[in-house]
Parts: structure tokens; sequence; C-alpha cells
């Protein structure tokens, strides 16, 4: 029950999500974080149950921080993804899943990336995409309005219309919109310090 | 138990016994060499002769695509550290799908070597030497005994070391061919073996980011086109 979307952008990745969290067919809270900025050059963005989507979130937020401490130079958004896969893939071979889809964008050597991960381990690499139920609506606005070497800003601006849309229909998305936008150059300044 | 009584533990100067019999071992074994230029690193081991039937025995090993590594001291030490960090490397690319740096895999090696000075076993009388290539560019690492890993541009290990390291370090230019670079080599282990060595090479180039090996003086022969 929930709205999120990552794009992709020439300069940046970007990450939108509504606000509402459900209990059943009961508004839980109205004004939810579903964004997590791990650090400058990497988001997360996620749907499903959230104690769940923290957990992971936190543990590759550790992870993250060790292996860039350790080696010199930190984890590519690829490298983040594929953590929390295996995390998502043995959780599910041991019966006890985690609940989550989790949506990462982020920048590395390689430039901006968008990926996502659901409960069964699974890594998509895509130029938008979007999870929750409010989904189908966010991507009517998506594929229709996405072209290839948008700006951050007309990523974002892409991104709230498809979320605001989701909105207006789906009865688990709503409450207002967040975004984290994470732009390439703040990956630079991070290597070149 | 008072000190110097058990040899795995602190001896009365406060050092280790096992940990300096092990790199004793290190300092009889072949001599070993790694240097890095700006455009490569080679490792190079003098492979001791056999009888005419035996097959000498590999001393420049392939661990990754892009890393390649080189030993002292037993043998048998060696190849169960080369298995271990070939294990790590492959473990890397299932957790995280990317080609390990080589110091991750160096530290991994310390790491693992470390264990071995705790409790009452003995120490690898081994040590290796890594080259690879990563995000940070070409690297060149020694791993001792002790766990102990040094980053550096050259290293010798093995019988005479000390009179390889100095040939290298009189010589030793950042710009050099991949001859050069092998004549350096070959010069260093015959100062400190003294004899005609049969050599194996192995090579990581900056340009490519690969390793690979060349076999024992076999090196003009199959010398690659960058030389």
């Amino acid at each position: 029950m929930t709205t999120i979307v990552a794009i992709k952008a020439n300069d940046g990745a970007v990450l939108i999500s509504d606000k509402r969290a459900s209990k059943g067919f009961f508004i839980g809270a109205k004004e939810v974080q579903k964004i997590y900025k791990l650090d400058d050059t990497l988001g997360v963005a996620m749907a499903g149950l959230m104690s769940d989507a923290e957990y992971v979130i936190n543990v590759v937020k550790a992870e993250r921080n060790l292996a860039r401490q350790r080696r010199g130079f930190r984890l590519s958004v690829r490298e983040s993804a594929k953590l929390i896969a295996n995390m998502n893939y043995s959780a599910m071979k041991s019966f006890n899943p985690f609940y989550t889809e989790l949506l990462v964008a982020g920048n590395d050597a390689e430039g901006p990336h968008v990926m996502s991960s659901d409960m069964s381990g699974s890594i998509t690499t895509e130029d938008f995409t979007a999870s929750g139920s409010g989904s189908p609506m966010a991507y009517g606005v998506l594929e229709s309005g996405f072209k290839k070497g948008l700006t951050l800003e007309e990523a974002k601006d892409l991104g709230e219309r498809a979320v605001r849309a989701a909105m207006e229909r789906d009865p688990g998305s709503g409450g207002g919109v967040d975004f984290l936008m994470l732009p390439l150059n703040s990956f630079k300044a991070k290597v070149n310090a | 138990m008072e000190a110097g009584r058990y040899p795995y533990f602190y001896g009365p100067e406060g050092r280790l016994l096992q940990v300096d019999a092990a790199l004793q071992a290190v300092s009889r074994g072949s001599n070993t060499i790694g240097i890095q230029t700006e455009e490569y690193i080679m490792l190079s081991s003098q492979v001791k002769p056999t009888r005419p039937l035996l097959d000498p025995m590999e001393k420049i090993y392939n661990i990754d695509e892009h890393i390649g590594a080189t030993g002292s001291g037993y043998v048998g030490d060696i190849l169960k550290l080369i298995d271990e960090i070939r294990l790590e490397s492959q473990r890397h690319r299932l957790t995280y799908d990317t080609p390990i740096d080589t110091a991750s895999l160096a530290r991994h090696l310390g790491n693992y070597l470390h264990n071995y000075t705790l409790y009452s076993v003995r120490p690898h009388g081994a040590s290796v030497i890594l080259g690879g290539f990563d995000a940070l560019g070409l690297q060149l690492l020694q791993v001792d005994p002790s766990g102990t890993y040094f980053k550096g541009q050259a290293f010798a290990i093995g019988q005479n070391a000390d009179a390889a390291l100095s040939v290298i370090e009189g010589e030793y230019k950042k710009q050099m061919t991949v001859e050069e670079g092998a004549e350096l080599s070959t010069k260093a282990i015959k100062a400190a073996v003294e004899e005609d060595p049969l050599i194996e090479f192995g090579l990581v180039k900056k340009d490519t980011g690969k390793f690979e090996k060349i076999s024992p003086n076999g090196f003009k022969a199959r010398l690659p086109e960058s030389g």
C-alpha cells in the first residue's frame, strides 16, 4: 500500500514517494518517510512492511560504511543492490521473507543507476521503475512521459506527477509527496574530496 | 605459566617464537619478486631445479581475472593460502557481483594468517605477493605469516631477499617497458641465488586490467606487443 517511483536522469537519479501508511482499510499514518538517504550517493525507497524494509536498509547502510573504510572506495549502486538482493533471497529460502520491495537509486563511477529488488531476491536495472499498490497508475504517467536524457529536475517533476496520479485513484496511497534527488556531481565531489 | 615456556606464547623478549620461525622459513624459500611500474605489475619467482622427469613447480598463480599472486616458503603452505584467496575472490563475486579489489584480498589473507598466530598451532611458513588491478588502479601488496600486509612498488621475499631488493632499489624506474622490468627482475633474482635460475613471470597490465602468466624462461618468446 504505497506508491514509490525511481527515475534515472542524465545528471543523477531521483526517488519519489507518497506518505501514507495503511493498516488494512484504515489510514495508519499520514506523514510517513518512505525514502532513506544512506549517504550522499545512494538512496532507497521502500514498499511493503516498513519494519522489514528499515531493517534491510540499516544493514546495507552499515555494510556500505564498513566497505568504504576497509577498501577505500564506496560500494557501487549495483553492489549495494546485490547486498539487498542477497538478504532477500536467503530470507525467502528460509521461509521467512522480508516483506518488501526496495527501489535503489544512486550514482557511482559508471554514472547514475536505478535498480529494484523484491522479496524473491531478484534485481532489475531500469531507466525508471515504480512499486507499491499505486504503481499501475504511476506507470501510466511514467510510460507516456519518460524519455531518455531527462535532467534531474525534469525527472523529479515526472515522478511527482506519477505519484500524484496514483494518489488520485489508489486508496493505499496519499498524504502528499516526498522526494530525494541524488545529483551525479555530489558523487564526483565525494570521489575527488 | 611463565613467559617463554611454550613456543606459541610470547618469548622472554616479547617475541612470538613461532612467527619468527615462520618468517625464517620464508627466507629459505625460492627468491620471489613483485614490482609495480606505471603501466603494469610484474610478479617473478625462481623455480627451483628438479629432476629430469619431474615437471617444475608452478610458482605464479592466477587468483582471478584481474589478480595474480606468487609466494615463497613451504610450497604446501603457499598452495593453501592461494586456495584461500581464490575462494575469497569468488565469495566476493557472489556477495557483490563485482571483482574483488586487491587490498581487500590482502586484508582477508592477513586476517586469515593472523588467526594462526593466536593459538597453539603452526603459523603458515609462507609469504605471498599479490598484484592486481581495481578501481584504485594497479596495486602491489605483500602479506607475511604474522598477518601483516604492506603496499608498495617493489617487494622481494625468499632466500637472499635483501640482495635482490637492493638491486631493485638501485635500478627501479617508474617507467619501464615490460622487457626492462623482466630484465631487472631477472638480474635481482640472479644476484640473490648466484646461479642461472629458471624464472616464471606473471603480468597485470593497466591497459587491459587483466592478469596473465608467462612460462619459465619463455619470456621473450611469448612477450606481448607492448614490450
